[in-house]
């Protein structure tokens, strides 16, 4: 019981660690995109603030993506992989 | 310098490698003879190559293991111990270790009628300071030279790869969007006090010209 609570307890520093690099990491992806896309075709009457509204408006719409709800599977992935392990280890 | 870098290198290696070569799983093919039961003291160092079951094994000093006795096709015995790994290291989350001992007196066989055997395993064997390696899983097999695809080895070593591979990109992303302006910040501003300090430097060199060429004033004059 303990060696399954000290699991547990790995799982969560080591998820929660993993989901919040990724989650800079892919933040950061999508911001560098929005950079991009702007600089590569801005419009005629383009200014700074304009800018900053574009990429501020694109990093709302990530916040609610597909992609952005994915990150969630590093949570989750562990539990299935132990799952899957502990059939094929003991039940196979 | 260069050497001391190498064998830093080739140590961290070699231990990783080492590590990855304990706890990765192998598959032998063997003949069973035999399964049997024995008591042992887990008081020294050796004590990190057996399991950990469940929770009173951590300060239990001696407690009785099963093993399992078994033939090379080359004629070379193996001996596994069959011990549960639980929720501990390494992660099988192996706990069917009674059942794995009747499979294994199940596959029992002489050398004149033989019934081959793969054993999953990881740990290494060492008759010095008596360590097994631990079995995971016993099934039989046709022959002695059947071919055993190690699925999860490879599965294994493409996502070590990859996350590799993540780490990598994540880092160089961390470097070029955050490391490499703070930087650039730095040089602008260690750029302006060096232009600072040059400007000092210039004045002081002028006191310090003033002062010498007063320091002049009391050498005596070269009589004529």
């Amino acid at each position: 019981m303990i060696g399954f609570l000290r699991l547990m307890a790995f799982w969560a520093v080591f998820a929660g660690v993993a989901y919040w690099l990724l989650l800079i990491y892919s933040r950061s992806l999508r911001r560098e995109a929005l950079e991009k896309e702007w600089d590569a075709d801005p419009p005629p009457d383009a200014t700074d603030d304009g800018r900053s509204a574009f990429i501020a408006q694109g990093m709302a719409d990530y916040e609610g993506s597909l992609r952005r709800k994915l990150l969630w599977g590093v949570i989750v992935l562990p539990f299935i992989a132990i799952g899957t392990l502990l059939y094929l280890v003991n039940y196979a | 310098m260069r050497y001391f870098k190498w064998a830093f290198v080739a140590t961290i290696l070699l231990i990783f490698g080492s590590f990855l070569h304990y706890t990765l799983p192998q598959h032998d093919i063997v003949r069973i003879v035999g399964t049997y039961q024995e008591r042992q003291e887990l008081r020294d160092w050796t004590r990190i190559f057996w399991s950990r079951p469940d929770d009173q094994s951590a300060t239990i000093t001696s407690r009785d293991v099963q093993f399992i006795q078994s033939v090379r096709p080359d004629g070379k015995p193996m001996v596994y111990r069959n011990e549960d790994t639980a929720w501990s290291w390494p992660p099988y989350f192996k706990f069917d270790t009674a059942s794995l001992q009747t499979e294994a007196d199940d596959l029992k066989s002489t050398v004149e009628a033989p019934k081959w055997a793969v054993v999953t395993h990881y740990g290494w064997r060492n008759e010095l300071i008596s360590i097994f390696p631990n079995a995971v899983a016993v099934y039989p097999v046709a022959s002695a030279d059947v071919t055993i695809v190690p699925w999860f080895n490879i599965f294994f070593f493409v996502f070590m790869g990859l996350v590799f591979l993540l780490l990598w990109r994540m880092w160089a992303q961390f470097r070029e969007r955050t490391i490499d302006p703070a930087l650039e910040d730095v040089g602008e501003v260690w750029d302006s006090v060096d232009a600072r300090a040059d400007a000092a430097r210039d004045r002081a060199m002028g006191t310090w010209a003033r002062f010498r060429s007063w320091l002049g004033t009391w050498q005596a004059k070269p009589r004529k």
